[in-house]
């Protein structure tokens, strides 16, 4: 699988690309800035790409707003973009699109290289990958009355781990549940919610995320 | 048919406009208590033209001419022949005009051929008839029987004068009373001059009704219909107020800076207007006083080194007054209003010249505050007070600024001190630990691994909280209206936003508006228990205006202690200003303005 990195930081670009050569990525190109970036993207057309938000030469948003610059040249070109801090703003605008394959971690998230390899290759596969943080939010400024509340506690633990962009399988596995529990709580919440029901859980996810950020 | 249609359009008019669509009856029926003239016929179309083009301020309006001309009713009411104030006479009659008659006590007259020396009136005044003999000429001084002829036409305008002015409401209710009962039995016997005519000297007064009947209701209708209109007036305020407040809110940051600077201006009105009534209301006295209102508008540096003069004029107007009645009676003692007192003889004349005394010493006392402190900005010299408020305030925003960037480097360095410093301190304890333990019982080693991992995680979450405290990533990457959105987007509460700001501000300035936003929104949300929120930001003319607005229970203080007076503070160091509005009772609207440019234009840099 072939992979671009952008990432202003040598030690961390290094860890990265060690991290990914490790877990038998192919690295097309590792580079240091927003131009650099775009070029790459649009030059290798990679598997995915793996970009850190703050890039030269504004030391802004300049990642985020090369990334979704190749998106609208490459539409659903998988982007994971890693961040110190998680902003909804940033979420909304990576997920407007409702192409899916999009990813939106903290840094921190590289700790556990499996969880996030795991990630990587969900982007790739054009599935979607919300950081917890961004869903607790997400979930955590719903009004008191909205249908959201109607939610069972399990149902809710269902909930944001789909959002997070979490198969059945691995929900069923986090909770310690068998798989057609999973199903069936995600059922209810689709009716609870008022979502027409689907399968596919790239569409699933994006479901879910665009009822949680109307 | 007709009914039903006119029925139909006057329920959809009034949905569309609102209960402000009252305000035309409420200001015609106000209108009609002082007749039929250009002006009322003027000020009720303007009713009709601001509840067509400006509903929500007809609103506003509405219980505001409610309650004047429920007052007006009341006063009507009181100040009629023998209500209780019935002693007051209006201000607004018009004084008569002897032209001519006037002429006798300045120059020479003809006594034309007929033997009558007839004085008329102005507008719907009056007139004086004199038969004397004919073809000679009355000029002053004036001798023996025509100094006695003089005199009693004297004695009789203003007996004549004084009545009307005092009864001029009786005048204007309902038809003229005749007046000449006032004027006495005249001609003395035995002063006629021999010759033709014959007839005696006569004199007779009468004054037609200066304005049509007020009608129905000015009779025993009129106190309770005032009583009514003030009530439902002085209930309807709270309720029709509402809409405005959020624009007059937003407009009082300006207003107390113009206050501030121009607050001498505010007195030329009154001035002109107590100097225009001594001349009863007339278009030039009309114009007058609105010429005055503009010029405070427009030119309020200017207006307020006028009022030093225009107060030496009043004075002077009202020592010329006073100095009339010290004299000998003559034409020239017209009785008037001079501010609050009806001059009509020598002792109120005292009272009269006391106020024009007054206005003088108010008129000095003011120099120095308006004309001189211009001038002594124009010309140097003596230390500009404006320029000395100006140093004070930047002392006083400077330490603000000071105490704020000390005290803020403190709370980063107690939580670094207390958060990521610790951590890393308890991390290099573990990994010694690990160093050790890790030949011994890899599987303790494994656990302290994981905990020092858990440890570096804390402490990551710690630093970026902390960095979000200084300066949030959105406000930094995309600037003050972003990162509003983002605050908007991390609040429980559901908040409707209003953003035109075309580019980016100056750092501090983002900084400090940012915070001042997120501290107004976290009190919305944590006192008020409103239920819905408000952001407005507009950057026009050099001026960032913000408002945060939430419907909750109100009663937010500055000075009780909450984060705003930290705000205020802040946004005083760029020459920004914070207002609150907060009844008891909701709702909340935080305005704030900064003046400040901006850097550029919005743009994406792919």
């Amino acid at each position: 699988m072939r992979v671009v990195v952008a990432e202003d930081l040598f030690l961390l670009r290094d860890g990265l690309t060690r991290l990914l050569a490790a877990h038998q990525f192919e690295i097309a190109a590792a580079v240091d800035s927003a131009p650099g970036l775009l070029c790459a993207l649009l030059e290798h057309r990679p598997d995915v790409a793996v970009v850190d938000v703050r890039l030269p030469p504004a030391f802004a948003d300049d990642g985020l707003q090369a990334a979704l610059a190749a998106r609208r040249e490459v539409p659903g070109l998988p982007v994971l973009l890693l961040s110190q801090y998680v902003e909804q703003l940033y979420a909304r605008e990576l997920l407007a699109d409702q192409a899916g394959a999009v990813g939106y971690l903290l840094k921190d998230r590289v700790f556990s290289d499996e969880a996030f390899v795991d990630a990587i290759k969900t982007v790739a596969g054009g599935g979607t990958v919300m950081d917890p943080e961004v869903v607790t939010k997400l979930l955590g400024r719903r009004s008191r009355d909205e249908p959201i509340n109607r939610l069972s506690g399990r149902e809710r633990e269902v909930l944001e781990l789909m959002a997070e962009g979490r198969s059945n399988t691995a929900i069923a596995q986090r909770l310690y549940i068998t798989e057609k529990a999973v199903s069936k709580h995600t059922t209810s919440i689709f009716i609870k919610l008022g979502l027409a029901a689907d399968q596919d859980d790239n569409r699933r996810v994006l479901a879910v995320l665009a009822y949680l950020n109307s | 048919m007709l009914i039903i249609l006119l029925w139909r359009i006057i329920t959809r008019l009034a949905r569309r406009l609102g209960l402000g669509a009252l305000l035309v009856p409420v200001s015609a029926m106000g209108m009609a208590l002082a007749g039929v003239h250009l002006w009322t016929v003027v000020l009720v179309l303007i009713a009709v033209a601001v509840v067509l083009r400006k509903p929500l301020l007809a609103a506003a309006l509405l219980p505001l001419s409610m309650v004047s001309a429920g007052l007006a009713g009341l006063a009507v009411a009181a100040t009629a022949p023998g209500g209780p104030a019935g002693w007051v006479v209006n201000v607004f009659a018009k004084p008569l005009r002897f032209t001519s008659l006037a002429a006798l006590s300045a120059g020479p007259m003809w006594v034309k051929g007929g033997g009558t020396v007839t004085a008329v009136g102005g507008k719907g005044g009056g007139s004086v008839t004199v038969l004397a003999p004919p073809g000679q000429y009355l000029a002053p001084p004036f001798q023996g029987k025509w100094q006695a002829l003089h005199a009693i036409v004297v004695r009789q305008y203003q007996a004549v004068h004084a009545a009307a002015v005092r009864q001029s409401w009786a005048v204007r209710g309902g038809p003229a009373k005749p007046i000449r009962a006032v004027l006495g039995k005249i001609p003395p016997k035995g002063w006629l001059p021999p010759g033709p005519p014959k007839a005696p000297v006569a004199s007779q007064f009468s004054m037609p009704s200066v304005s049509p009947p007020v009608g129905w209701w000015q009779g025993r209708l009129l106190v309770p219909v005032a009583l009514l209109l003030l009530t439902l007036g002085l209930w309807l305020a709270p309720r029709m107020l509402r809409g405005v407040r959020p624009r007059v809110a937003a407009r009082m940051p300006e207003l107390r800076r113009w206050l501030a600077a121009n607050r001498w201006a505010l007195l030329l009105p009154p001035v002109v207007a107590i100097g225009m009534a001594a001349f009863g209301v007339r278009p030039w006295t009309i114009a007058a006083v609105i010429a005055a209102v503009i010029l405070v508008i427009r030119w309020p540096v200017i207006a307020a080194d006028v009022v030093p003069f225009a107060l030496a004029a009043l004075a002077a107007v009202g020592y010329l007054i006073a100095a009339r009645w010290q004299s000998a009676p003559g034409f020239y003692q017209h009785p008037m209003f001079y501010g609050p007192v009806l001059v009509d003889g020598p002792k109120s004349a005292i009272a009269a010249g006391a106020e024009a005394s007054a206005f003088l010493a108010l008129g000095a006392w003011l120099v120095p505050r308006t004309i001189g402190a211009h001038l002594r900005t124009t010309f140097g010299g003596a230390p500009d007070p404006d320029l000395a408020g100006r140093v004070q305030r930047l002392t006083e925003t400077r330490g603000h600024a000071v105490d704020a960037a000390a005290a803020e480097l403190r709370r980063i360095e107690r939580d670094l001190h207390d958060g990521a410093q610790a951590r890393l301190v308890a991390l290099g304890m573990n990994l010694r630990a690990v160093e050790r333990v890790l030949p011994g019982s890899p599987n303790a080693a494994l656990a302290l691994v994981a905990e020092a991992r858990e440890t570096s995680v804390r402490a990551l979450n710690e630093l970026r909280d902390l960095i979000r405290g200084i300066c949030p990533p959105v406000l930094a990457d995309r600037g003050l209206g972003h990162a509003v959105q983002a605050l908007v987007l991390d609040t429980p509460m559901p908040t409707t936003l209003d953003i035109d700001l075309p580019g980016r501000l100056s750092a501090p300035v983002e900084s400090a508006c940012y915070f001042a936003v997120a501290e107004a929104l976290a009190n919305a949300v944590k006192h008020s228990g409103a239920r819905h929120a408000a952001i407005r930001i507009h950057h026009k003319a050099g001026v960032l205006r913000i408002q945060v607005a939430d419907d909750g229970a109100g009663g937010a203080d500055p000075a009780q202690g909450t984060g705003l007076l930290g705000v205020e503070r802040r946004l005083g160091t760029f020459d920004g200003i914070l207002a609150v509005s907060s009844p008891p009772g909701g709702p909340t609207i935080i305005a704030m303005e900064v003046p400040c440019e901006l850097l550029s234009p919005k743009t994406s840099s792919y």
